[in-house]
């Protein structure tokens, strides 16, 4: 297609990120939403009406037919994205499908496969690394400010009782807890391809497992160590934290902390001032990181360019460009398959473990009591 | 011989109440439940005599082959499940979507009445001067999907069961009650003003609040479903001597609570909303599309709200008055809030 032409996009599934897909893909001139999708004929009205979009359908066959989109997204449960993207591919679309990609990594081959026969792109919603400030981070990284990176650690934190926590903890037939990795399968794409992003090892090492908060039925803490030949990285999910998505890349040279909410970001490095004169330069760096943290978020502000699905929209942006000029995609299919099975083996890795975890509610001390002689030396 | 009804949302702040109001009334109710939580506090608020003629059914709305068999033999629906929050879809599947599978049910069924409470929020304003009287003859918001997820899901909700009555013949009554307090609600609603934080930011003060007692409001639905010959009506509920956001301050203040507030004088809501809604677009929703001069009028525009029809059709009077509503509600309030 001409780079001149607006490319016309659909979007299939209308639940909660679709939502943040329609509203961002609203944000970029250079494409136009023609139709949205969904089983449930309210949800696609809805969606159509609040962002003012020509066209909804219940049926997604009928939608490819009618409106021809260039590029569909695919914001359904994570079940149906292999057999959905493979039908939209050899259907003549690109697709964009959110994460997680697959419910498996022989799945997305087998989808991976189908777009180079059929000559299409396919991109997954790994969105984060096109963020502000995560854009900037790898900048530094690039400039050697933290020399070379030896440990990714990043964390996740998500409350039950959230907005979609609290969905999927209140009903048991929620897709989400029928996906092979639970409730993680849908959400540490975001925190492992944060880690995958700096880490040269392709499979490393998996240690740790998962846990169950008491009160549950499933499992809802992760603790994950990655280790490589020659980096590692943790991750961790819990449900205990309130809402955050922080990410410190520990280099030879120093350290930068991500908070994706708060963009904002903190670099530190090795001190080179001698003995006590080294803890005054410590909070030094940390009074200059908030001055530099506070005017960059002025500025952005000033220039409306603070949005919480920021990186949604430039990897749009990207993924449309690379159709437009025929280049690869923003996330490569050799990345696409990496997570996906990385993500496989963690869950593996997890079920194996779990005899030898405890559930939380298990793990209280016990009431030994004390021998009797010691008892009656107290008296 | 003893009328059925069937309850959803039966556990929550107003249909607890209902169930009390509906057993007092002799009625065997049939209340449909998602799981354990709420069970054990509206049983505890019933005598022996009347848990035994109530009867908790496990399900999910959205399961239409659950309700069929729950739906056998009931004589009247009362419909008062609903998202109270979360994002414009997910309102959506949580509200609408097994809304209509409820209703094709109940058709299915040939229950007696179907009663959906829906809520006064959906009226368009537009229509109406200020200080005009809102009524049930006061036409639907025609752009709902510019108002809060809430209303949006409300207004399609009803157009669905309008829908349903016509293909159907559901027999149905819709209540719209006002905005509904009691006893561990809030009595700072976004109709008194919007929280930043600690603060209230107080919008106007002088314009009525078209509020209704939680147990006026059950003893309205109650009556709706059991008053022969009204199928096909739409009944508004609010309560007599409707109070001011001037007034549920003095009164929280004279109470001993503490309310921070910042006040935004009546005339300058609406440009000021405006302003507002201009930010939000031209920054790409830098700032949320919260406000517009839309939303302003509908919720703060001041206007009379009748219920004239639910005292003449139902039979209806408020037994709290506003006056010991406040009260009641104020006497559960810990110190110092803002919301």
């Amino acid at each position: 297609m001409s780079a001149s032409e607006k490319i016309r996009v659909a979007v299939l599934g209308c639940g909660q990120i679709a939502d943040a897909h329609l509203s961002q893909i609203q944000r970029i001139k250079s494409a136009e939403v023609v139709a949205v999708c969904d089983t449930h004929l309210d949800l696609a009205w809805q969606a159509a009406k609040r962002f003012q979009i020509p066209r909804f359908e219940t049926s997604f066959a009928r939608m490819i037919e009618e409106t021809r989109p260039d590029v569909v997204h695919l914001t359904t449960p994570a079940q149906t994205h292999a057999s959905l993207a493979v039908e939209l591919l050899q259907a003549g679309c690109h697709v964009f499908v959110e994460k997680p990609f697959t419910l498996d990594a022989q799945a997305a081959r087998e989808v991976l496969s189908v777009a180079v026969a059929n000559r299409k792109l396919v991109c997954v919603g790994h969105d984060q690394l096109y963020d502000p400030a995560w854009l900037t981070c790898k900048k530094w990284v690039q400039r050697g400010l933290i020399g070379e990176v030896q440990h990714i650690e990043s964390i996740l934190g998500y409350p039950i009782d959230g907005k979609f926590g609290a969905q999927v903890a209140g009903n048991p037939a929620h897709w989400v807890r029928k996906l092979p990795g639970g409730l993680f399968q849908n959400t540490i794409s975001h925190p492992l391809y944060r880690i995958t992003d700096f880490m040269s090892d392709v499979q490393p090492e998996i240690m740790g497992g998962w846990r169950t908060r008491p009160g549950m039925n499933f499992p809802t803490e992760m603790s994950i160590s990655l280790q490589g030949r020659n980096q590692s990285g943790s991750l961790t999910f819990s449900t205990f934290l309130p809402p955050q998505r922080l990410t410190r890349v520990y280099g030879t040279q120093g350290t930068i902390d991500i908070d994706f909410d708060a963009q904002t970001l903190r670099l530190k490095s090795l001190t080179k001032l001698p003995g006590a004169f080294a803890k005054l330069e410590a909070p030094w760096q940390h009074v200059r990181n908030s001055l530099w943290n506070l005017g960059n978020n002025l500025w952005r502000f000033s220039k409306s360019d603070i949005h919480y699905f920021a990186g949604m929209k430039h990897l749009f942006q990207a993924f449309y460009d690379s159709i437009q000029h025929g280049t690869s995609p923003p996330i490569l299919p050799d990345e696409i398959e990496r997570v996906t099975y990385l993500m496989d083996r963690i869950f593996v890795h997890c079920r194996e473990q779990e005899p030898r975890t405890y559930r939380m509610e298990e793990t209280k001390l016990l009431q030994i009591p004390a021998p009797e002689n010691e008892v009656s030396a107290c008296l | 011989m003893s009328v059925i009804a069937f309850v959803t949302g039966g556990t929550g702040f107003l249909g607890r109440r209902l169930l009390r109001t509906l057993l007092a009334r002799n009625v065997h109710v049939r209340c449909l439940v998602r799981s354990q939580s709420g069970i054990d506090v509206a049983l505890k608020e019933l005598s022996p005599e009347q848990q035994q003629r109530l009867q908790f059914v496990r399900g999910d709305l959205a399961d239409p082959d659950a309700l069929e068999s729950h739906l056998q033999g009931v004589d009247v629906v009362y419909h008062l499940a609903a998202a109270l929050n979360g994002s414009c879809s997910t309102m959506f599947l949580n509200t609408v979507v097994p809304s209509r599978g409820l209703m094709q049910a109940a058709a299915k069924a040939e229950v007696g009445r179907f009663v959906q409470v829906s809520s006064l929020g959906v009226y368009g304003t537009a229509s109406l001067r200020r200080w005009g009287t809102l009524d049930e003859t006061t036409p639907i918001d025609p752009q709902s999907e510019h108002r809060d997820p809430y209303t949006f899901s409300k207004v399609r909700q009803e157009a669905i069961a309008w829908e349903l009555r016509e293909q159907l013949g559901l027999p149905l009554v819709v209540v719209r009650p006002g905005v509904i307090y009691g006893p561990g609600r809030s009595l700072l609603t976004s109709r008194v003003g919007l929280s930043l934080g600690p603060l209230l930011i107080r919008m106007g003060g002088g314009q009525l609040l078209p509020y209704t007692y939680v147990e006026n409001c059950a003893e309205a639905i109650c009556l709706a479903g059991l008053t022969p010959g009204i199928e096909g009506e739409i009944i508004n509920v609010v309560d007599d001597d409707l109070p001011t956001g001037r007034r549920i301050l003095r009164t929280l203040r004279k109470n001993g609570k503490t309310v921070h507030s910042l006040w935004v004088p009546r005339p300058a809501i609406s440009p000021l909303s405006a302003l507002y809604a201009w930010y939000s677009r031209w920054s790409e929703g830098q700032l949320p599309p919260v406000l517009s001069w839309h939303k302003s009028e509908a919720m703060w525009k001041p206007l009379r709200y009748s219920n004239r029809k639910a005292k003449h059709s139902l039979n209806w009077r408020p037994a709290i008055s506003t006056e010991e509503g406040l009260n009641r509600t104020i006497a559960g309030l810990p110190g110092n809030f803002a919301s």
